[in-house]
């Protein structure tokens, strides 16, 4: 059992950040969180929405409308350009347009990279890829945003301005955002930091 | 989802090697059954369309037993049964130097009957002149295409051979064919006055049958069964078509064992394709998994990767007809030729490309395309939405499906044995146990890989250190691409090992029983167009001449004609035995002294294998001919072992023959030489006894045992071809996936030679690697080859063709299948090695 009584609150527009050492399930939290996982007892509820209950099938359409994704390897399609991987998530909630392709443009103006919307990831750094994997996660406005150790494969001033861009979007929509990171850094700038042990989540003051 | 094709089409892009090796692959599949259903296709409509020119209009069909009906039986029919509508025929074969290759049906014909009958003979485009065709003694008539292929015009003489005796025949007319069809059908066709055609073929006073058109109402009943009763023993009315269909029958099995074969070639290219797929899958898992995670559902998962398939299959499907058009011209003269050989004369002018042909081979290769990527696109829907992938789980899982897979493995080779032990006849359902049986194979392998790298491991660490080791464990550690390489190889190599040893079992069994059946010294016979179906006499003079020279001590004489029953065609012989030559047969059953009793006294008669295979004959069962006298039942004294036919031998004491027939005729000739004689010099002797204008066939024992071997060789050629090309697809197979494979590395190995592995050490890494593959799959390919073989030989050969063979298995068997495997691979190795010896270590660490 990775997690066992795990029992925890996040309201809509907070900002959480799960701090805790590997191992110790804060992975498994977020993929119960997204509907990756369900867990064997227990619920999960996102905006009003039950997890359990859903099949796979709608628990990945929950995903695509509701939740956007920051990975540690940014993971981004090395075979679509900058401005495609962030037209991604719009189109598989159907909604390319005039209207998102400049929304998308918007954003990657707002993350630095405006001019590089044409070009393939590979082209790009990591803190570069970063940030347009941080475009990506909100460009289809999703209700939450969950990023997994977002800077971890970063230096830090990178990740500082990452960490900056994250939270700066995510703030200016009222999204709610959970992070689960190593860094006590990025961990204070939240709302509420929570702490996983052996399992186990809990309030941490820091 | 617009942009995740163009991601799709994007990665395909970037990865062209492998692209162009997977369109390949279903290509060459598609084309190697394309080309052989052409080959086939174009056979049977040549056939078919020659038939139904000479067969013209005709409901009916009159024919007889031995030597054919009496030219006297048309004038009964007409005047005393009062058939208005009847025609005269004559047919045989025979060849002209100034068409070489080409084997032409003459047909003998009543120019005044043929008019219901052969619009072309009167009437015709060229409005043929009927004054000379009949007064013109020995006159011919042939399409104006073929008279100029030959060089000859209106006027000149067509020189033409018939049995072993050269003709010069004035040509008094062409025919200048309207269509296509026209022109197929007349393109070897000699049309003669009867008289002629008689005088031609040596059958004076005889008809090959008569045509005859009975209307389809009541009247026509009654006449139906008036003809029937006025017909003489031996002979019987049959509608129009019935020989036609029963020829083509014929060579249904023979068809349907290279159809097989051909989508062997196709089998191969799924593999092929799943390779491909699998590996695009799984170097793309980890993207697949972050689309999964970005919401992207399993359904959508498949139906991208299964428009991938669909694309490949689409340009491999259409290049694959392309190739297969090519290919199907050189294939077509070879399957025609054997068709000569064993079963009937037909000549193909040309390939036909039937669009159907085409549309089917197409169809299946994409359908194949599609199925074999149906695997890798659930194994897609599969990765797990994973926040961040790890690849050895990828290959964990791989490695815990080897059990399962070869316990799957062992359940489809037992369903495969079940199918194949079903004692039913069917050819079909022995090739629907010989695919369970080799997917079943195919499946094992990934056990047997992980047994024997586990043996070659300590060795290769002794003999290449640290690289022999990594060599060896990375074949099992990356089992989810190494796996489908080394069942493909394994596949592709056991088909080629079983497929070589069907074939040279065969010809040792051939070897051995021409070794036991010709037991004379000298044979002569005529010269015949056919291989194995002469039908021309020998002079009476000639034969006395022949077994009167000092040196002949004895001889047997064999009579053999071909009968058409509606059951099928065989092959019945006469013989007259030198008690030497009784030691000849080998019996499946019966024989023996008594045997041999009643065959020479009693009437009695031996059946081939074949025969008795075919109609479900035991010794004691009987045998109906259409004899012209007697009852025309004949007890089956012995079954015994024949591989000159198919389609059976029945062989009857030429007294019993003489009884029951009217034919006086003696096909060829066995002669035993007194002790010490020189056959090679008898020979020439005996050559030179031929009379004038005569060619004899004289050949010392050796000289018949290699023409037959030849024969036999000649046969199996287009074997030999399909064999190769369906190595050559599962060689591209192997070699893409190789080449995947190892590309794939590129990373790890950037590591290696940063870390200061020398490109030389790369090479011996690569290739050890590869070469270790080649050598498991070859040591697993020779067991499971010959399973194969005895599959072959001892089920589908069987019900194909009735013959039983002896498996003969030399030591080379097990060392081709090893060096098959290991240069194989070796060798699809080396581009792979080559590359990343190149790549720098930076480029190769930055990766993609």
């Amino acid at each position: 059992m990775v997690l066992d009584g795990v029992n925890a609150k996040v309201e809509t527009g907070e900002r959480v950040a799960i701090l805790g050492p590997s191992g110790s399930g804060k992975s498994t939290l977020l993929n119960l969180i997204c509907g990756i996982d369900v867990p064997d007892a227990g619920s999960v509820r996102v905006a009003g929405t039950e997890l359990t209950t859903l099949t796979e099938r709608d628990r990945t359409l929950f995903r695509r409308h509701e939740v956007g994704f920051v990975f540690q390897f940014f993971n981004l399609l090395p075979t679509l350009s900058v401005l495609e991987n962030l037209l991604l998530p719009v189109e598989l909630k159907g909604e390319v347009g005039a209207q998102e392709e400049a929304r998308a443009r918007a954003l990657l103006t707002e993350v630095g990279l405006a001019d590089r919307a044409d070009a393939f990831p590979d082209r790009l750094s990591g803190g570069e890829q970063q940030r347009v994997a941080v475009a990506r996660a909100l460009v289809h406005e999703p209700a939450l945003v969950l990023a997994d150790e977002p800077t971890g494969n970063l230096d830090e001033e990178t990740g500082a301005r990452v960490v900056d861009l994250l939270d700066g979007l995510v703030r200016s929509d009222g999204r709610t955002l959970v992070v689960v990171t190593h860094s006590r850094d990025l961990a204070a700038r939240m709302d509420r930091v929570l702490r996983m042990n052996h399992g186990r989540l809990e309030e941490w003051g820091g | 989802m617009k942009l995740l094709r163009r991601a799709s089409l994007r990665y395909h892009a970037r990865h062209p090697a492998q692209l162009a090796l997977s369109v390949l692959g279903v290509a060459l599949g598609v084309a190697v059954v394309v080309a052989i259903d052409l080959a086939i296709q174009s056979s049977r409509e040549a056939f078919k369309i020659s038939a139904e020119t000479v067969a013209g209009r005709a409901t009916h069909t009159v024919v007889g037993g031995v030597g054919g009906l009496d030219d006297g039986l048309i004038r009964r029919l007409r005047l005393e049964v009062g058939v208005r509508a009847a025609a005269p025929v004559v047919e045989g074969v025979a060849s002209s130097p100034t068409l070489p290759g080409m084997a032409l049906r003459i047909l003998g014909v009543d120019p005044f009957s043929e008019g219901p009958f052969r619009p072309f003979v009167v009437g015709g485009a060229a409005g043929l002149d009927v004054s000379s065709f009949i007064t013109t003694s020995g006159g011919v008539v042939l399409s104006a295409p073929t008279a100029e292929e030959a060089g000859t015009a209106l006027g000149d003489t067509l020189p033409l051979l018939v049995d072993g005796r050269m003709w010069r025949l004035p040509v008094v007319g062409l025919l200048e064919p309207s269509e296509r069809l026209d022109r197929v059908g007349l393109r070897d066709l000699l049309l003669m006055d009867v008289s002629s055609a008689q005088e031609v073929l040596g059958r004076q006073g005889r008809l090959s049958r008569i045509d005859l058109r009975i209307p389809e109402d009541l009247q026509g009943g009654v006449l139906e069964e008036s003809v029937r009763a006025a017909l003489p023993a031996g002979a019987r009315l049959e509608p129009a078509g019935t020989r036609t269909a029963a020829l083509g029958g014929m060579i249904a099995a023979f068809d349907l064992n290279l159809t097989a074969l051909s989508l062997l070639a196709l089998v191969f290219g799924m593999f092929l394709i799943y390779n491909a797929m699998t590996f695009s899958v799984v170097q793309r898992r980890e993207l697949l998994g972050s689309l999964r995670a970005l919401g992207v559902t399993r359904r959508e998962v498949v139906q991208g990767i299964l428009a991938e398939a669909f694309a490949i299959g689409i340009m491999g499907a259409f290049g694959g007809v392309l190739l297969g058009v090519v290919l199907g011209r050189g294939l077509v003269r070879m399957v025609t030729r054997t068709i000569n050989d064993l079963y009937f004369v037909v000549s193909v002018e040309g390939l036909s490309v039937p669009v159907d042909v085409l549309a089917k081979g197409a169809v299946l290769g994409l359908g194949a395309t599609m199925l074999a990527s149906l695997a890798p696109a659930l194994e897609a829907a599969s990765a797990p939405p994973r926040v961040a992938q790890i690849r050895s789980a990828v290959e964990d899982s791989a490695r815990r499906a080897v059990p399962r897979a070869a316990l799957a493995g062992g359940v489809l080779c037992s369903v495969g044995a079940l199918l194949l032990a079903v004692p039913a006849r069917s050819v079909g359902l022995s090739f629907a146990g010989l695919l369970p049986v080799m997917l079943g194979m195919a499946l094992l392998t990934p056990l047997g890989t992980v047994g024997l790298v586990g043996l070659a491991r300590p060795v290769l660490a002794r003999g290449a250190g640290i690289l022999g080791t990594m060599a060896s464990r990375g074949v099992v550690t990356a089992m989810s691409r190494t796996a489908p390489a080394v069942a493909a190889l394994v596949v592709a190599v056991s088909v080629t090992v079983g497929l070589g040893v069907m074939i040279q079992s065969f010809r040792s069994t051939l070897s051995r029983w021409l070794g036991g059946t010709l037991q004379a010294d000298v044979y002569v016979s005529l010269p015949s167009v056919q291989a194995s179906r002469a039908e021309g006499t020998l002079d009476p003079a000639v034969l006395a001449s022949l077994t009167g020279h000092p040196e002949v001590d004895g001889w047997s004489t064999y009579r053999g004609v071909e009968l058409d029953l509606p059951e099928g065609r065989f092959r019945l012989v006469a013989l007259a035995l030198d008690p030497r030559g009784e030691a000849s047969f080998d019996f499946q059953s019966g024989g023996g002294s008594d045997a041999f009793l009643s065959f020479r006294e009693e009437g009695a008669v031996l059946v081939s294998e074949p025969f008795a295979y075919r109609r479900g004959l035991e010794v004691g069962d009987s045998v109906t001919l259409p004899v012209a006298r007697g009852g025309g039942r004949f007890p089956v004294a012995g079954i015994f072992y024949d591989y000159g036919s198919d389609q059976g031998v029945v062989m009857m004491s030429r007294r019993t023959f003489d009884h029951a027939f009217d034919d006086e005729g003696v096909t060829s000739l066995g002669l035993f030489l007194k002790a010490g004689s020189d056959p090679e010099a008898v020979v020439r002797e005996l050559t030179a006894r031929a009379p004038p204008g005569q060619t004899l066939v004289v050949r010392t024992n050796a000289a018949l045992r290699e023409g037959s071997l030849e024969v036999f060789d000649r046969t199996f050629q287009v074997t030999a071809v399909l064999r190769f090309l369906a190595f050559v697809v599962a060689f591209v197979g192997v070699l893409s996936a190789l080449m995947a494979l190892q590309l794939e590395r590129a990373r790890e190995l950037g590591v290696l030679r940063a870390n200061g592995l020398t490109p030389g050490q790369v090479w011996k890494l690569v290739t050890t690697q590869t070469g270790l593959m080649g050598v498991v799959a070859g040591i697993l390919a020779a067991p499971m080859g010959l399973v194969l073989a005895a599959v072959m030989i001892y089920v589908v050969n069987k019900r194909s063709f009735g013959w039983t063979l002896r498996m003969e298995v030399g030591p080379s068997v097990i060392l081709e299948a090893l060096i098959l495997a290991t240069v194989g691979a070796t060798l699809a190795g080396l581009y792979p090695a080559w590359r990343m010896s190149r790549t720098s270590p930076a480029q190769a660490l930055r990766g993609e």
